[in-house]
């Protein structure tokens, strides 16, 4: 459907994930673990990273109810515009992984993948309009330099038009990815297709 | 799906910290968002559960405010400081995490754990398969190396959630007056 993208080493490709250290085996698994994957994600039982992080059932339960809320709950900011910050937080920390899924979430979103190659080229940068300039700036800020974030950085969010429920849900996706991309570049690596 | 914390059951850690009073207007507009409030909460209840097996509280404790030190995220250092004296943290561990240097600790064990946080605090990208054969190279089950990575993952998310709201309640302040004392 649209056009691949390879720049500095981020695509918008398939990729997959596999896990450096030992999975749960879904044969042994118990019920509470079973319960966890099914409410994670539909793929969650053929995923090495949900069979490796279900080692720990209850953390996952919390931070997979936390990442659903945050990136598929009506209203607010714009489902695309919480994948292009995702896709930012994980060009900053480096995540190839995240970065491809995201981007391919915002394009199934947006139809269009214009800004997804300026991100993967320079996140400080990216944005085809004033509005997402300010959420990725937003978003690189956060991320690299927590401490530094005050009220001028939400001011210039308002300048653009952006609501307070905007901001609120485009700082958790900001911060879920500071969690998600630690996961995915930390205990595991992408596999690139053959 | 259901949350093994009852909505409304009490304090919530991040309000207290970004300083959003029940029934002002930043904890309403959070709250817009409750079950990511509740799950946030649920989580850290879930990491500092006393009973979970495999790492110590204290331990937990220590690499948290290890993290914070390193983000930096003083008002969270400050919490996981006072939970970690408050859980019996060893003075010369406690010493070491806020302001020494932990690889040279002689607990090769708490070495490891702090090593790798450092390292996912810091530079993510460069935390690699090697690193992560440290811990279980230093003893660590598979199940407990999920909760280390999981703690440490969780504190970069909460760190940013507590700046990002602490900086929209400071902006609502310098533009709201239905919000000025």
């Amino acid at each position: 459907m649209s056009a691949l993208l390879e720049i500095k080493g981020f695509t918008n490709a398939s990729l997959e994930w596999s896990a450096w250290l030992d999975k749960v085996d879904l044969a042994s698994a118990t019920p509470e673990q079973l319960a966890v994957l099914e409410e994670s994600h539909p793929k969650a039982k053929v995923s090495d990273y949900y069979l490796f992080l279900v080692h720990q059932p209850e953390i996952l339960r919390q931070r997979s109810t936390a990442f659903n809320a945050i990136m598929y709950a009506p209203g607010g900011l714009s489902r695309a515009e919480r994948e292009l910050a995702s896709t930012v937080v994980s060009r900053i920390n480096g995540c190839v992984y995240c970065a491809s899924v995201h981007a391919q979430r915002f394009e199934q979103m947006a139809k269009r993948n214009d800004v997804i190659a300026q991100v993967f080229d320079d996140p400080h940068t990216a944005g085809t309009t004033d509005r997402e300039r300010a959420i990725a700036a937003f978003s690189v800020e956060l991320t690299a330099a927590p401490d530094q974030v005050t009220a001028d950085s939400i001011a210039r969010l308002h300048a653009v038009g952006l609501s307070d429920d905007e901001i609120l849900d485009l700082m958790h996706s900001v911060a879920i990815f500071a969690w998600a991309n630690r996961l995915m570049l930390n205990l595991g690596e992408p596999v690139f297709p053959g | 799906m259901t949350l093994s914390i009852a909505p409304g059951s009490g304090a919530d850690l991040v309000d207290e910290l970004a300083g959003l009073d029940p029934g002002s207007p930043m904890h309403q507009v959070r709250h817009r968002r409750d079950k990511v409030a509740l799950a946030t909460q649920g989580s850290y209840d879930a990491l500092f559960d006393p009973g979970l097996p495999g790492l110590s509280l204290v331990e937990r404790l220590l690499v948290a405010l290890y993290a914070c030190r390193l983000t930096p995220a003083a008002a969270l250092a400050g919490h996981y400081r006072d939970r970690a004296r408050a859980a019996g943290a060893d003075a010369a561990a406690l010493a070491a995490v806020e302001e020494g240097d932990p690889p040279e600790l002689a607990d090769p064990r708490l070495r490891a754990m702090l090593c790798f946080t450092r390292a996912l605090i810091l530079s993510p990208i460069d935390a690699d398969r090697a690193l992560l054969g440290t811990l279980p190279a230093a003893g660590i089950s598979t199940p407990a190396i999920v909760t280390l990575a999981q703690l440490i993952a969780f504190l970069s998310y909460q760190t940013r959630l507590v700046a990002g709201l602490g900086a929209m309640r400071a902006a609502r302040a310098a533009i709201g007056p239905e919000t000025s004392p």
